[in-house]
């Protein structure tokens, strides 16, 4: 990549630019000019990584956690499920959670409302991929597995300045402000910490048995007699849901009405297989 | 200065390191074994091994691989794989046979009496136009010939 | 020089080394990364080219800034609209050719393009292939044909059924993107490319350059995939050649995989509007097709309405087909172009009127088989398909097995789909086989392997022929400088065409080997054969090959061999059937095949192992289109959103279901010294069908477009629960 300047920090205070780790999304969005950086520090040998419990350093990788017999269900099975084998050595869970939509047109760099313009393509245009749920300015879909089972999990994000509950990671693009993470400015995550349930699952539908993104993911994690459910897939952030009744409050595209369907199932199948 | 080990090999090159390491391999250093087929990410045709561990090596900046070791499929012509994916006629075109032997060999070193739903699970990463997947899955049943 | 019509037929069933298994001569090197690619090419001060092309589906160039780009450092050469053909300030589709720049690098070349600062006049594209059929906006004539009496079939048929069906475009998506090397010697070029078509390239180039087609040499000794894309030379090998020209150096032009998604061809999308008229026992009256062909903005419109001319038993058929002319990327053949789409519909439609009949899918097609040739009653010159359908039982029979392993939500069942194509080949095609005194063989050709085995399969034959074993044979291609002339590898081609001529260039050797032994031996040469590295006679006596051809110290025998003719008068096709079984998530609508058995009948098969492998892996592909793959566009622009391979989903490992494969291996008597038809192209042919078929059977749904994805399925599910519970019409 011209220009781009490669540090190799020795500790994780002394990072410059960008924080690279398993690099399989940001090498690339690099590549195509979607993300500026003229400096990346390759802080993957400096995260923390493996498992304590339940609390996980962002810098193990989706392999480690696949891997893992003490991983709670629902993580486990999401991190099998995602991308391919190499993209699962590759990448860390940290990076994992901060992945970019994967809608073509955002991919593209048309000047979308998430690109910082005026209008969605992809609500105009083709958006069988896109969202049911939050999609009014932005139809963007978020394609991790693993930060919707994190949800379900009651996930904990530890960074190098706070802690904060995971769903505050996420935040819809407005007018105002259109990114979708909420980190500050060179903060870095370090560990993710989720509440052990009592049974979790993870169901995905694909477009093919695998290495694709989730059509619809749905997890979901029983606590006593409280069951979290949140979905990848459909809407610009991993999407928590308080109970199934509240899928009726999907907002649907024409082409994304099949995804409503799906996750009305997929919430059916995974209440049942956590026993709620 | 860049410091790689590749195939056992010590090697020091004067190049940007954020080049990708695929690019490293092929153009500086000559090992065309390794094939880019679509340089995102996304195909598995130039996976290599970083201390045995299959890594997309196209997404992959040089700088960033450090004291791991660099595995190729230069580095594994005499491994029984290859015997095996020839006796099965597990490839047509061969442009991701490289990449296919290097993700198995990795499998069978972690699990080496695979099963079918194993090695699928493991080769998912690698895409085969032509189609060979069946033959492939054969071979790596086979491999010990 | 020998015209393979000479040589008596070799009987049927595996020979010596003809119709056994053997490992392909070339595995082992591709295997290990030993062999080199087009995209493997690197000559000293090669340069890097990378194309400008334009963002939009139909536009003007209004300003560009070549000089801008060539005063930046690395650069050496820049062209753009008016220095080369294929560049166009005008461009009618998204990813169409404008610019290129040559530099030290291709990072280099690609940030120049930047500095081009194209601006564009937007223009209105025209995408809807229905409406560039109402405007006249066509690729050449609708093609119309017409036998017996439609209209009246339609009207006195018992049961009719119509139905439209819509296949999506395709993409080739083979590994190796396409790509050139092109070097000047002089007047004289050199074009390192990956190609399914060597003297094509040389030929498209030469004219291009002005040049003496012997100018152009075309080296391709391996090709990492072609499936039809890669019969030309292409807007990058022109470009290469051009800015090779003008710098002085190597250029290597090699396409992106996004722009491989953007501009390598298509296979292009279909709408059919099909009916068919029946007698109520099933025999067919009428077959009537309107097709709609997306070829975009260039291309040829491929024979779609073929297998419903040619399949069936029918007297009156009627099908008119149009070649839509839109602002979209231009199509290019892809494995059986127009019969996978054409088969898809017509075997579809057949189903569904078996379901109406309540007759059995399979003595549907039997009642209705065609023993000549329904187009002008030609005899086949070999059509074994009625065996095919023998075979096909016992896979058949499973379906009250599968179907009764149905648990909620899965719902399991068989369909079938028939198989046509084309498959002789023809002439022209030569090769030479050389012999020295060790009494090893050099088969000469300058034909391409595209991965298919033919390396492997000429050595086969000229080993069967000489009485050698494979070991001895070696086989040169890829080379148009070292080699005569061979055809493309395509159209199922390969076999059938270079085939003959190699065992003739074989048989030609072979005679005058025995030509020396029976002066040697002093015995006439008609009682002497060559069999084991053996010259051996009549009455017993042998001696090793190498006793003969070591008397040649120096010298070497050259064998010449030619394809000669096809049969006249005869109809030279492939058939077979394909048996799917599948599992379909009833609620979530997914799908699982969990089988296809798949019957070929293609003429002698010459190497076993691969040839299974060619019906695993076309079987896979057609699985592709089947059920995931689809380029989309911008409904508005036109523009591509599918460019890379995370969106453009192939079949990987895991999509892979139990795959039996059958091939008669029975000889066609009358086709060439081998009997040998082409086998790339037949096994992707009635996939799709087959699929849709056993959904059909498992769940009731009509699916009627491709691929069958989720929103696809879940409607035609609905559609189907709805149809059950409505009361019957009347």
């Amino acid at each position: 990549m011209r220009g781009l300047s490669l540090r190799r920090p020795a500790s994780l205070d002394d990072f410059e630019g960008r924080a690279l780790a398993g690099g399989t999304d940001l090498v690339t969005l690099i590549r195509d000019g979607l993300v500026e950086a003229g400096t990346v520090s390759d802080v993957r040998a400096l995260l923390p990584r493996g498992l304590d419990g339940t609390r996980i350093g962002a810098g193990t990788t989706l392999a480690d956690l696949e891997r893992s017999d003490e991983v709670a269900e629902a993580l486990r099975e999401a991190c099998r499920l995602a991308a391919s084998p190499q993209l699962r050595n590759m990448g860390t869970i940290g990076g994992n959670l901060l992945q970019a939509t994967r809608c073509w047109y955002w991919r593209l760099d048309y000047p979308c409302f998430l690109h910082g313009g005026d209008r969605c393509h992809a609500r105009e245009g083709e958006h069988r991929e896109h969202a049911i749920f939050g999609n009014e300015l932005c139809a963007s879909a978020h394609p991790s597995d693993p930060a919707a089972a994190l949800l379900a999990l009651g996930a904990t994000i530890e960074t190098d300045r706070r802690s904060f509950p995971l769903g505050e990671l996420y935040r819809l693009p407005t007018e105002d402000d259109r990114n979708v993470t909420a980190l500050e400015s060179s903060e870095l995550i370090l560990h993710v910490e989720y509440e052990r349930p009592e049974a979790s699952t993870y169901l995905k539908a694909m477009d093919r048995a695998r290495f694709s993104f989730p059509l619809v993911g749905v997890a979901a994690a029983r606590y006593g007699g409280e069951v979290r459910l949140a979905l990848s897939g459909v809407a610009p952030i991993p999407w928590a849901l308080g109970s199934a009744t509240e899928l009726d409050e999907a907002t649907p595209l024409p082409g994304t009405a099949y995804k409503l369907e799906l996750a009305r199932v997929l919430v059916r199948r995974a209440l049942e297989r956590v026993g709620a | 200065m860049l410091e790689l080990t590749i195939n056992g090999g010590r090697y020091a090159l004067e190049t940007d390191p954020a080049r990708s390491l695929a690019e490293v391999l092929r153009e500086d250093i000559g090992l065309t074994g390794t094939k880019v087929a679509c340089g995102e990410g996304h195909c598995g045709a130039c996976t290599v091994l970083l201390d045995g561990v299959p890594t997309l090596s196209c997404i992959t900046l040089a700088g960033t691989v450090g004291e791991r070791e660099v595995t190729t499929i230069e580095g594994l012509r005499d491994h029984p794989l290859v015997d095996a994916f020839v006796r099965a006629d597990a490839l047509q075109c061969g442009f991701c046979t490289p990449g296919q032997i290097v993700s198995a060999s990795a499998l069978l070193t972690r699990i080496p009496s695979p099963s079918v739903e194993e090695i699928r699970h493991s080769m998912s990463g690698n895409l085969c136009r032509c189609g060979a997947y069946p033959k492939i899955e054969e071979a790596i049943q086979n491999w010990r010939g | 020089m020998v015209e393979e019509d000479a040589l008596d037929p070799w009987q049927a069933g595996p020979l010596e080394t003809v119709g056994r298994p053997a490992e392909r001569v070339d595995a082992r090197a591709r295997a290990r990364g030993e062999v080199q690619y087009t995209a493997d090419v690197q000559l000293p001060g090669m340069l890097h080219a990378a194309v400008l092309r334009s963002p939009h589906a139909r536009a003007r160039l209004v300003a560009i800034n070549l000089d801008a780009a060539r005063s930046l450092p690395g650069v050496r050469g820049v062209i753009g609209p008016g220095d080369l053909e294929p560049l166009t300030a005008e461009p009618n589709y998204h990813g169409q050719p404008v610019a290129a720049v040559a530099a030290d690098s291709f990072r280099e070349a690609r940030d120049a393009l930047a500095a081009l600062a194209p601006q564009w006049e937007r223009l209105e594209p025209l995408l809807d292939p229905e409406e560039a059929v109402r405007r006249g906006s066509l690729i050449g004539e609708a093609r119309r044909y017409s036998r017996g009496d439609v209209s009246r079939g339609l009207a006195e048929a018992d049961v009719v059924v119509e139905a439209e069906y819509r296949t999506q475009s395709v993409l080739h998506n083979a590994l190796e993107t396409h790509q050139s090397v092109c070097v000047w010697e002089d007047a004289r070029l050199t074009v390192y490319t990956s190609t399914q078509f060597i003297w094509g390239v040389r030929d498209d180039v030469a004219e291009a350059f002005g040049l003496p087609k012997d100018d152009v040499r075309v080296v391709c000794r391996y090709v990492g995939g072609g499936f039809g894309a890669k019969n030309e030379a292409g807007d990058y090998t022109l470009i290469a050649a051009e800015l090779a020209r003008r710098t002085g150096l190597p250029v290597r032009c090699a396409l992106t995989r996004r722009e491989e998604n953007l501009d390598s061809g298509n296979r292009n999308p279909t709408i059919q509007r099909l009916a068919v008229g029946s007698r109520a026992d099933g025999r067919l009256i009428a077959l009537r097709g309107e097709y709609v062909c997306a070829l975009g903005w260039d291309g040829w419109l491929p024979s779609v309405a073929g297998p419903m001319k040619m399949l069936y038993a029918c007297d009156s058929v009627e099908t008119v087909e149009y070649g839509a002319k839109l602002n979209t990327s231009p199509m290019a053949a892809f494995r059986a172009p127009g019969f996978v789409e054409g088969v898809f519909g017509l075997e579809c439609l057949l189903d569904e009127l078996a379901v109406r009949l309540e007759l059995d899918p399979l003595e549907l097609r039997r009642r209705n088989y065609a023993d000549s040739d329904p187009l002008d009653d030609r005899p086949f010159s070999g059509k074994n398909l009625a065996e095919c359908y023998r075979r096909a039982e016992p896979h058949w029979a499973r379906r009250d097995e599968v179907r009764s392993r149905s648990e909620e939500p899965w719902k399991r069942g068989v369909g079938l789909a028939s198989q046509i194509w084309y498959g002789g080949g023809g002439p022209p095609s030569y090769a030479w086989v050389r012999v020295g005194s060790d009494g090893h063989a050099v088969v000469v050709t300058a034909m391409q392997d595209i991965g298919t085995g033919t390396r492997t399969a000429m050595a086969q034959i000229a080993a069967e022929e000489l009485g050698l074993p494979l070991e001895h044979i070696r086989v040169e291609l890829g080379d148009s400088a070292r080699g005569p002339y061979a055809v493309e590898s395509g159209g199922s081609s390969t076999v059938s065409s270079m085939g003959p001529a190699v065992r003739a260039a074989a048989a030609d050797a072979a005679r005058q080997i025995l030509e020396i032994a029976s002066q040697r031996y002093d015995l006439e040469e008609r009682v002497l054969s060559l069999r084991n590295g053996q010259v051996m006679s009549a009455d017993g006596g042998s001696w090793p090959l190498e006793e003969v051809t070591g008397l040649l110290e120096d010298a070497q025998i050259l064998g010449r061999g030619a394809r000669g003719p096809n049969p006249t008068g005869m109809r030279v096709l492939t058939f077979g059937i394909q048996v799917a079984e599948v599992a379909v998530d009833v609620e979530t609508g997914e799908v699982k095949v969990e089988r296809i058995a798949a019957v070929h009948d293609v003429g002698r098969i010459i190497n076993p192992l691969n040839a299974g492998s060619q019906v695993e892996g076309g079987i896979i592909q057609g699985l592709g289109h089947t059920l995931s793959e689809q380029r989309l566009l911008d409904p508005r622009s036109g523009e591509v959103l599918t460019q890379t391979l995370d969106a453009y989903r192939v079949p990987t490992a895991a999509d892979v279901p139990e795959i039996v494969v059958e091939l008669l291996d029975v000889p066609d008597e009358h086709l060439t010294n081998l009997g040998s038809k082409g086998l790339g192209e037949p096994p992707i042919i009635p996939t799709a069908a087959a699929v849709v078929n056993a959904i059909r059977d498992a769940t009731g749904a009509d699916v009627r477009s491709l691929p069958v994805t989720r929103e696809e399925l879940l409607a035609a599910l609905k559609e189907a629960r709805a149809r059950a519970l409505a009361p019957q019409a009347g």
